[in-house]
């Protein structure tokens, strides 16, 4: 077939050399890359379209149209361009292309964990900023993003800028979940009305998320670290106590609600020892039981916590 | 998360509206191009004949997904243009442009339907599947995935919002004929050197001059006073909007459309002689005047021109309305 207009857009393949693979993300490999052209640094994420009568999927052409409108916040992770391909077996290859950012939270985190020191005070709060910075922008245009979690969470660590990736990519490609490795599938950071089997989300579980990363700045621990979703509903039951009727009007006609062993709330302050009374505050708040209770992002940035916090150039 | 038109974005706050503004162009088709495009006659009739052919195979299904993909084609054809126009070529650009449009919008179609309807041929050609897909994909590449488009419709509700007419009648009104207004001029190629907001902005103009004169300069100077317009390019655009109306009333006149004689139309009457006198002036006299001195000429002559019964009878219902 001869294509309509001049000289076709150039394929992924000679528009890119691969440099590395730096990580398999949920839905598909990831490398970082150097742009022919112009010699720029990108993080290329390789997906399988699953096809089928449809050519591309409306799911996938809906969500990364999202990406494509939401690239000019600077605190999530701009998707640059989109390269539409054919691996051997000649099947429909996608290539989403994405600023390339050095590091991550899961790894920032560790390299204190592993040096022994804390997280400083001020970088806790400038980081905590930045992630209700760029999640109040995605909720702000009614998108959730469902699996916050340090690793999804991007890293300048010169200029400790903080931006949100794999937002949408939940929806727009839904690929069986291969088990690459435990971290994929974590339940850590998953809210209780998820992991009860709440059908309709609200915002409210990437507030959950965040409270969760929250804690982990500060400890350099995870807050709740389940390994099923059994567990992960006992870490939080532990901490936060069992909910009931009261604190949380109809958490006993969820799905997946039990019997539980009943445990009285702990003081926040008892896993969290180091952070201040504003900080505890805030961190309560994001993590009520209750979604429609919970903090929203936008209300999180108004918070006394980050009152001495230099905004300017956040 | 269906794609919605007025809501490209679902669940758009309006204190977030700022963001279209800022990332409309990315939506638009290239004001560079629009200039080269007029060089070219081919493309012009080019572009004619698809959205002739887009209108006639979408329009069994819903009048905005005529214009989503006439708005993919447009961008396309500033992006890529078409140089060597195949009757099968310009079908396939056209049936990739709808196929890629109720993939978007989720229409509840059965696919059977979709199918059948994009195979429809006069010329007796259809597309392979895997045609279209490749079509698709080209199309995809050359707007950069970029399908959750910007358009009119999209600042309609904030001008109205600006105006004062949130959630009233007039508003509703206005709102209906601008909408109107939007998918017929959305023809014209000398609308695409304009970004969508501006074009939103003439549009409610125009229809508020039409329909409720006497509250046009409250409204002129709300969408003014907008940080987010520039005043003289929706002065600019209006002329070129304005222009379309009344070629369009010409067309319908000419066509010998019947009208039932209310007072609205003889209003409407009114106001045409008054822009050929509007014209006049300009030309012969006054053609330095300010669009400020346009209007007040507009508003003595109408005035002038109004039986005083039927002046009242038609402003009641306004005045009702505004104090509602």
């Amino acid at each position: 077939m001869e294509k309509p207009g001049g000289g076709g857009v150039l394929s992924a393949k000679e528009a890119f050399e691969k440099l590395e693979k730096v990580g398999e993300g949920t839905y598909g490999k990831v490398y970082r890359a150097r742009e022919k052209a112009t010699g720029k640094i990108v993080a290329l994420k390789k997906t399988r379209l699953h096809e089928d009568e449809e050519g591309v999927p409306p799911t996938t052409l809906r969500e990364v149209s999202i990406l494509r409108m939401l690239s000019r916040d600077p605190h999530v992770v701009r998707l640059m361009d989109v390269k539409q391909g054919q691996n051997k077996e000649g099947k429909t290859v996608l290539y989403l292309v994405f600023e390339y950012m050095d590091t991550d939270l899961k790894k920032f985190i560790r390299s204190f964990r592993q040096t022994g020191q804390t997280v400083p005070p001020q970088t806790i709060k400038s980081l905590m900023y930045q992630l209700c910075k760029g999640v109040a922008f995605c909720h702000g245009h009614g998108i959730l993003h469902r699996d916050l979690k340090p690793h999804n969470l991007l890293m300048d660590p010169k200029t400790m800028m903080l931006k949100i990736a794999d937002l949408g990519l939940a929806r727009a490609f839904t690929v069986p979940i291969k088990k690459y490795t435990h971290e994929i599938l974590t339940l850590w950071y998953r809210a209780p009305e998820v992991l009860l089997g709440a059908t309709h989300y609200s915002m409210a579980v990437d507030i959950w998320s965040v409270g969760c990363i929250f804690a982990e700045l500060v400890t350099k621990q995870a807050l709740f670290p389940g390994d099923s979703e059994l567990q992960q509903l006992l870490h939080i039951f532990r901490l936060l106590g069992t909910p009931n009727e009261d604190v949380w009007p109809g958490v006993s006609k969820l799905m997946n609600w039990h019997e539980y062993p009943q445990w009285n709330p702990q003081s926040l302050s008892t896993a969290v020892p180091s952070l201040d009374e504003l900080g505890l505050d805030l961190l309560s708040q994001m993590l009520k039981y209750e979604p429609s209770k919970r903090i929203s992002a936008k209300k999180a940035m108004e918070h006394a916590y980050f009152d001495d916090l230099d905004k300017r150039h956040l | 998360m269906e794609f919605d038109l007025e809501n490209p974005l679902e669940n758009l706050h309006s204190d977030d509206v700022s963001y279209l503004f800022l990332i409309e162009s990315d939506h638009t088709p290239s004001q560079n191009h629009s200039q080269t495009l007029k060089a070219r006659d081919l493309d012009i009739s080019v572009r004619r004949e698809l959205i002739s052919l887009i209108s006639q195979l979408s329009c069994a299904l819903d009048p905005v997904l005529s214009y989503l993909a006439i708005n993919y084609l447009d961008r396309f054809l500033t992006n890529q243009g078409i140089l060597q126009p195949k009757p099968w070529a310009l079908r396939l650009v056209a049936v990739s442009c709808i196929s890629l449009t109720v993939k978007m919008m989720g229409t509840e179609y059965p696919a059977t339907d979709i199918q059948a309807l994009l195979n429809q041929s006069d010329g007796g050609i259809i597309f392979e599947t895997q045609t279209i897909q490749r079509m698709e994909a080209l199309i995809l590449g050359a707007l950069q995935w970029r399908m959750r488009s910007i358009t009119p419709f999209s600042f309609v509700a904030f001008f109205i919002a600006l105006m004062g007419l949130k959630e009233s009648p007039m508003g509703q009104v206005l709102k209906n004929r601008a909408s109107e207004i939007i998918f017929k001029s959305q023809r014209e190629i000398r609308l695409w050197g304009f970004k969508p907001s501006i074009i939103a902005a003439s549009a409610l103009l125009c229809a508020s001059h039409e329909l409720f004169p006497f509250q046009y300069p409250f409204f002129l100077k709300a969408i003014s006073d907008s940080s987010y317009v520039n005043k003289e390019i929706v002065e600019q655009c209006y002329k070129v909007i304005q222009d379309i109306a009344i070629e369009e009333e010409y067309s319908s006149a000419l066509n010998g459309v019947s009208r039932s004689d209310t007072p609205i139309n003889v209003l409407d009457h009114h106001f045409l002689s008054s822009e050929s006198e509007k014209t006049n002036g300009i030309t012969v006299a006054n053609a330095t005047d300010s669009p400020l001195g346009d209007l007040k000429r507009r508003k003595i002559t109408g005035c002038g021109g109004n039986n005083p019964t039927i002046l009242n009878s038609w402003i009641q219902p306004c005045e009702r309305e505004c104090e509602k």
